[in-house]
């Protein structure tokens, strides 16, 4: 891999590339439980690009650490699809490190809870699989001159059209205007506390004036007291 | 026989040795210094130096001894004293008269021969004080006190030049039989006042001569003080530390207050900051004014809430990363955050894209600041209720005076007075419901936890800090 060796062309300052990605799982309940092992659940653990594009290009390998429990918990998978798919019992953390072609890279780390189970009937009498998937970007920073020439130039990994389980477009839509909105209401009461605030300073310094008047005059009182 | 028990035998055989006194040098050197051997190159062992230390410091590659030379002519060895070797200087019992007596009186001492005839030693410590005389010309002129007889004058400074100034003793053998009794105080004060009157009097024409001050009513208030502090009893001693222990609580106190006063101005420039920053927003995206640069420098001169770690650093990093609360904002900040979002039904970790980062992390800044906001105002209603109690017990029926006061307590939401900012605020991409008549989200965060204490026993601890400052006050 001497193309990507430490100065290939060193990095390129001010750009930044986005990559987004969706990682998390898919799982189908058996109907039972199994007799051999007590498993009840098949799964599939995976990461893939968000856009159609080919991740192979930038990344060297995916590692997936499973639960200890299972033989030889560290699945490394270096060509797509980067998955893992299992039977088991229990649900726990997948511990996803991905590592890049650039030695320059360091790797990134994703967490990602297992998720077997939900209320849903189909889903729970495994006519119908549940899927658990996430959103994130990976941000290229300033990349290396090699690695912007790759990220900018990656392959479609299918023909045919690309989507995914989950409406992500729609569910950042949603989520802008939720955010947005909480903004507004956030805002509203910001401007109602603060002119409350005022209004509790104003009294207070009022107070103590009053209170200090007051004090003066009982100090006087004092003193003509004293002095008589 | 060694040459030190010689002189002793001869000593004893009374043998003359030619008078030789001892001097200091001579006890403690032989004086018989052996010739320095020139011919001998090599370095040798000082006398008295252990072999093996020699050895140490020689043998190993013939270095020359250290530089500094050390004070002894001895080596290393312990100096002795050599006593008895020679004749004793004689003693004489004889009479002397000391020249600081002026009767003339002769006494009898030991003394050494050789010192026979000269002065008494210890007459030169004899030092008498040159205290002014006064003629009777100048007395009439310019001495002349109400409080003072001619002859009272006249005792003071006999007194005086008997003892040489030494006013206590003066003030002991002060003629009180024919004289009123007079303080130390008193006598100083007449003694210094003539001395200045004389030296102003005698000194030549036009130039002004330095004069001693004293000032006997300084003089007579310290030794009352000093007799004062002395004669405190026990009781009185405690009573004072509690009272300085008290006077540095309520001072503290006050410093306490008065930063909490900063922060709080500081929290209501934040919250204005925020709402004009909104206003100059909502400005920018009508009329897409280009002064668009201009407006984010005026604002957020520096935000309160949450500092978000920066990622300037070059190489990859997950988005989600950036919207990750620093672990400096504290627990209980975390949970209002967490709060307000399950209240709003806002993920705690929503779809991390750029534009969805950047407004969660706003928002939960704006959270943080509700925070602050919510819990400063919690305390400025436990101040408004101090104050209010105090006024009520030192002045009854004022606090009712006070505009808007009585309001304040019966009406626990007061409302905002509409300003020109509020139609702005309600935009159409907002929930259907006004704020007002949903459940306010500043309610679903927790403060009671923040507020220190209850306002009676605030109150209590005011009336006390008032009482304890009257007292002070007093003993001033």
């Amino acid at each position: 891999m001497a193309e990507y060796g430490a100065d290939s062309g060193g990095r390129v300052k001010g750009v930044t590339i986005v990559k987004p990605l969706i990682y998390g799982n898919i799982a189908r309940y058996f109907g039972k439980k199994r007799e051999e092992d007590g498993h009840t659940h098949q799964w599939t653990v995976y990461v893939k690009p968000f856009k159609n594009e080919d991740m192979s290009a930038y990344v060297k390998k995916i590692n997936f650490k499973l639960h200890d429990s299972y033989p030889n918990c560290n699945r490394v998978i270096t060509k797509p699809p980067y998955e893992v798919t299992e039977t088991g019992w229990g649900e726990f953390e997948v511990v996803i490190k991905i590592y890049f072609n650039d030695p320059n890279e360091r790797p990134v780390t994703l967490y990602h809870l297992l998720k077997l189970f939900q209320s849903e009937t189909d889903i729970m009498l495994g006519k119908k699989s549940l899927v658990v998937e996430f959103y994130d970007e990976l941000v290229f920073q300033d990349p290396t001159v090699m690695m912007q020439n790759i990220l900018q130039s990656l392959r479609p990994i299918s023909m045919g059209s690309y989507k995914h389980e989950t409406d992500f477009e729609e569910k950042k839509e949603k989520t802008k205007q939720n955010i947005v909105s909480a903004k507004n209401k956030i805002q509203y009461e910001i401007q109602e506390l603060n002119e409350r605030l005022k209004q509790r300073k104003e009294m207070i310094q009022k107070l103590k004036d009053e209170l200090s008047k007051v004090d003066e005059h009982i100090n006087i009182e004092e003193l003509v007291e004293a002095v008589t | 026989m060694e040459a030190g028990g010689g002189s002793d035998v001869r000593d004893i055989l009374e043998l003359d040795q030619g008078a030789k006194f001892m001097t200091k040098d001579a006890l403690l050197n032989d004086n018989k210094k052996k010739p320095i051997r020139k011919s001998d190159i090599s370095f040798k062992r000082p006398e008295g130096m252990h072999r093996e230390l020699w050895g140490l410091l020689w043998t190993d590659n013939k270095d020359a001894p250290p530089l500094i030379p050390t004070d002894t002519n001895q080596g290393y060895k312990q100096m002795k004293a050599k006593i008895g070797i020679s004749k004793v200087r004689p003693w004489k019992w004889m009479p002397f008269s000391n020249p600081a007596r002026k009767d003339g009186a002769v006494f009898h001492h030991w003394r050494r021969v050789a010192d026979e005839g000269k002065d008494y030693p210890f007459a030169r410590f004899n030092k008498a004080v040159d205290t002014p005389t006064y003629s009777d010309l100048e007395y009439q002129q310019h001495l002349h006190d109400d409080n003072w007889t001619r002859q009272e004058t006249d005792h003071l400074f006999d007194l005086c030049k008997k003892f040489d100034l030494r006013f206590v003793i003066m003030h002991d053998r002060w003629d009180r039989e024919k004289y009123s009794n007079r303080s130390v105080e008193d006598m100083k004060e007449r003694y210094y006042g003539i001395c200045g009157i004389l030296t102003k009097v005698r000194a030549p024409q036009g130039t002004e001569p330095k004069i001693w001050a004293f000032d006997a009513e300084h003089e007579r208030k310290r030794k009352l003080q000093m007799t004062k502090l002395f004669e405190r009893t026990q009781e009185k001693i405690e009573e004072e530390d509690l009272l300085i222990a008290e006077l540095k609580k309520i001072e503290l106190r006050k410093k306490e207050r008065e930063k909490k006063t900063q922060d709080l101005q500081k929290l209501i420039t934040a919250a204005d900051s925020n709402i004009d920053s909104k206003k100059a927003d909502k400005r920018q995206t009508k009329k897409k004014i280009h002064l668009q640069q201009k407006f984010k420098e005026v604002v957020n001169p520096d935000q309160s809430g949450i500092k978000f770690a920066d990622f300037k650093a070059s190489g990859v990093s997950l988005r989600s990363q950036r919207m990750k609360l620093p672990a400096s904002i504290g627990q209980k900040k975390m949970k209002a955050i967490e709060q307000v979002l399950e209240e709003l039904g806002i993920e705690f970790n929503p779809m991390p894209t750029e534009e969805v980062v950047s407004i969660f992390n706003e928002l939960r800044q704006d959270i943080v600041l509700l925070y602050e906001l919510k819990s400063a105002l919690a305390n400025c209603d436990y101040e408004t209720e101090t104050l209010r109690h105090r006024l009520e017990t030192v002045a009854p029926g004022k606090s009712s005076t006070i505009e808007g006061l009585s309001s304040l307590s019966s009406l626990p939401e007061t409302p905002v007075t509409p300003t020109e900012t509020t139609p702005m605020l309600v935009t159409p991409n907002m929930t259907p419901e006004s704020p007002n008549s949903q459940q306010k989200l500043a309610e679903a965060i927790d403060v009671i936890g923040s507020a220190p204490g209850t306002p009676n026993r605030k109150r209590k601890a005011a009336l006390e800090q008032r009482d304890i400052l009257k007292k002070i006050t007093k003993k001033l």
